[in-house]
């Protein structure tokens, strides 16, 4: 038996020449595919959107810029609350989240079926798959004289369009997320004595339901573009027609308003489904 | 002669061009014996487990339980897999009760017996309103187990369920699954490319060529280990032996590729 201490002894490498990869501190807010305290984020975050709001405020004031192309985050604020006390904005605003919702629905309400179908029988696929496909890369905005030649300037046509924007879309979403959902709980339900319309019913929507409503609240966005889209076009209410009626004026703070209270919607909006979402499902 | 439980009859499957068991395949099972299919991964022994299921039909021969050809699922063949083996949005008692959704024959109340009667013998009673991804994956599989059982399965069919578990589960649910064949009289179709696996858990070992399947051994184990099998047998020279014999024929099985 050889007695350790009697090998040769152990060379410790200068860590100062050592080719090894840096070891930085992990407790350091730079460190590298680091974490951060949810309390930290939050803070953050916060601060900079102050920050980037305080030095815009303060470029506007010593007037380091037009006012006219970019008026301060309080003249902003301000004409906000004119708007809500003298233009009706949150009618403006109410109105266009029905049509939001109207058309979405709509959209909905039709895809999810045929996007369901198109994953559970391959014929239906194969037939619709190429038409929606081709459509769906149709700019939304080229289809807007089609849409006014066909609807007039109503309200049919911009549910059109917002339907048009988010259907086929969605369709495609939901045929995905039906595709998605593993093969072994269908055959689960076969080997219990499911039949079709019980296996798809009780198992697959089930197991198909979170990504589906994931899907939905995506899709949810992005009928405010479209639908601001078509309230500039042909509109004599709703936020677009207000930001687009504040602009022939030049009344830069109100265009900038009505861009905000669609954001604000927006984050509202989502934060909200989200908070849906995670009560739905608890048990992912 | 007397008909046997579940029996093949000269099946052979194609998929497309690609033969997955050619040479046709016969045996029978006797009722409530503990068979596994033992083969190189992709060997056809799952698909042949599959046809029992009537998830599978066969390109031509027959499959039989008690004399009458399978057709398609239902809940006398249940079936366990490795893995999505639960329900996610089920809690652990939901998961056993869908077991019975469809079963018209039952009332309410002996569905809600029979759930209970399951989850206590796999163990699970306690962990009832728990959802699977808040339990271990050997608790999922032994969700799967006792839907199966709870549906009333008189042969289940078994492909790879321990697969992704690490060897202590493994091991305990194997323990587990033995004592609850002999106890409930199952049938069970097993399959596995684990040798110890099968060796200690089957009445009878098939053991597969590589595709197309072939039938390399069909081996009696309880004949040579007895029908009890606790946890020590695998400690046991006769296991140990056993273990090897049937190793060095699955190495002429996968063939001299690797």
């Amino acid at each position: 038996m050889t007695d350790i201490s009697e090998t040769a002894p152990v060379t410790v490498p200068d860590p100062r020449t050592a080719a090894t990869a840096p070891r930085p501190d992990p407790s350091s807010i730079w460190a590298f595919r680091g974490t951060l305290s949810r309390r930290a984020q939050i803070g953050i975050g916060v601060g900079t959107s102050v920050g980037l709001l305080l030095i815009w405020e303060a470029v506007a004031r010593i007037g380091l810029v037009n006012t006219t192309f970019l008026p301060s985050p309080s003249t902003v604020l301000s004409s906000m609350l004119m708007m809500v006390q003298k233009q009706n904005l949150l009618q403006h605003a109410g109105i266009s989240t029905l049509r939001v919702w109207v058309a979405f629905i709509l959209a909905a309400v039709m895809a999810i079926p045929i996007g369901i179908l198109m994953s559970s029988y391959r014929v239906v696929g194969a037939a619709l798959e190429p038409i929606i496909d081709f459509i769906r890369y149709l700019p939304v905005p080229a289809l807007v004289p089609l849409s006014i030649i066909w609807f007039g300037v109503g309200e049919s046509t911009k549910l059109y369009l917002l339907w048009l924007g988010t259907f086929f879309q969605l369709v495609l979403l939901v045929a995905d997320d039906m595709r998605r959902v593993p093969h072994e709980y269908i055959e689960i339900a076969h080997t219990l004595g499911a039949n079709t319309r019980q296996t798809l019913r009780d198992v697959a929507f089930r197991a198909m339901l979170p990504g589906l409503v994931d899907n939905l609240r995506i899709t949810l966005g992005w009928c405010w573009t479209y639908l601001i889209i078509a309230e500039i076009v042909a509109a004599d209410s709703g936020i677009g027609f207000v930001i687009w009626t504040a602009r022939r004026y030049m009344k830069t703070p109100e265009v900038m308003a009505g861009v905000v209270v669609i954001g604000v919607i927006g984050l509202v909006t989502d934060q909200l489904l989200r908070a849906l979402h995670r009560r739905a499902f608890r048990y992912l | 002669m007397i008909e046997p439980y579940l029996a093949f009859h000269g099946v052979t499957k194609r998929f497309g061009d690609l033969d997955v068991v050619a040479q046709p395949f016969s045996i029978s099972v006797a009722r409530n014996e503990f068979v596994v299919f033992l083969g190189p991964s992709g060997c056809g022994k799952t698909t042949l487990m599959r046809m029992i299921g009537g998830l599978e039909t066969p390109s031509s021969g027959a499959i039989c339980l008690e004399g009458l050809p399978v057709g398609g699922p239902d809940h006398r063949r249940g079936m366990v897999f490795q893995s999505y083996s639960s329900f996610p949005w089920l809690t652990v008692a939901e998961n056993v009760l869908f077991g019975m959704r469809y079963r018209k024959d039952l009332t309410e109340q002996q569905k809600l017996a029979r759930r209970d009667n399951y989850l206590e013998l796999v163990g699970l009673y306690d962990f009832s309103d728990a959802y699977p991804n808040k339990v271990s994956g050997g608790m999922r599989q032994r969700v799967a187990i006792a839907r199966t059982l709870a549906a009333g399965s008189d042969v289940m069919l078994m492909d790879e369920p321990f697969g992704a578990l690490d060897a202590q589960r493994r091991e305990r649910l194997q323990v587990e699954l033995r004592a609850i064949q002999r106890r409930d009289a199952k049938t069970i179709v097993f399959v596995t490319h684990d040798v110890e696996e099968a060796v200690f858990l089957a009445d009878r070992v098939i053991v597969f060529s590589k595709r197309p399947a072939r039938v390399m051994a069909d081996i009696d184990i309880t004949e040579r280990l007895g029908a009890e099998r606790p946890l020590e047998l695998r400690d046991s020279p006769e296991f140990f032996q056993l273990r090897n014999a049937v190793l060095r024929l699955l190495r002429e099985a996968a063939g001299d590729e690797e």
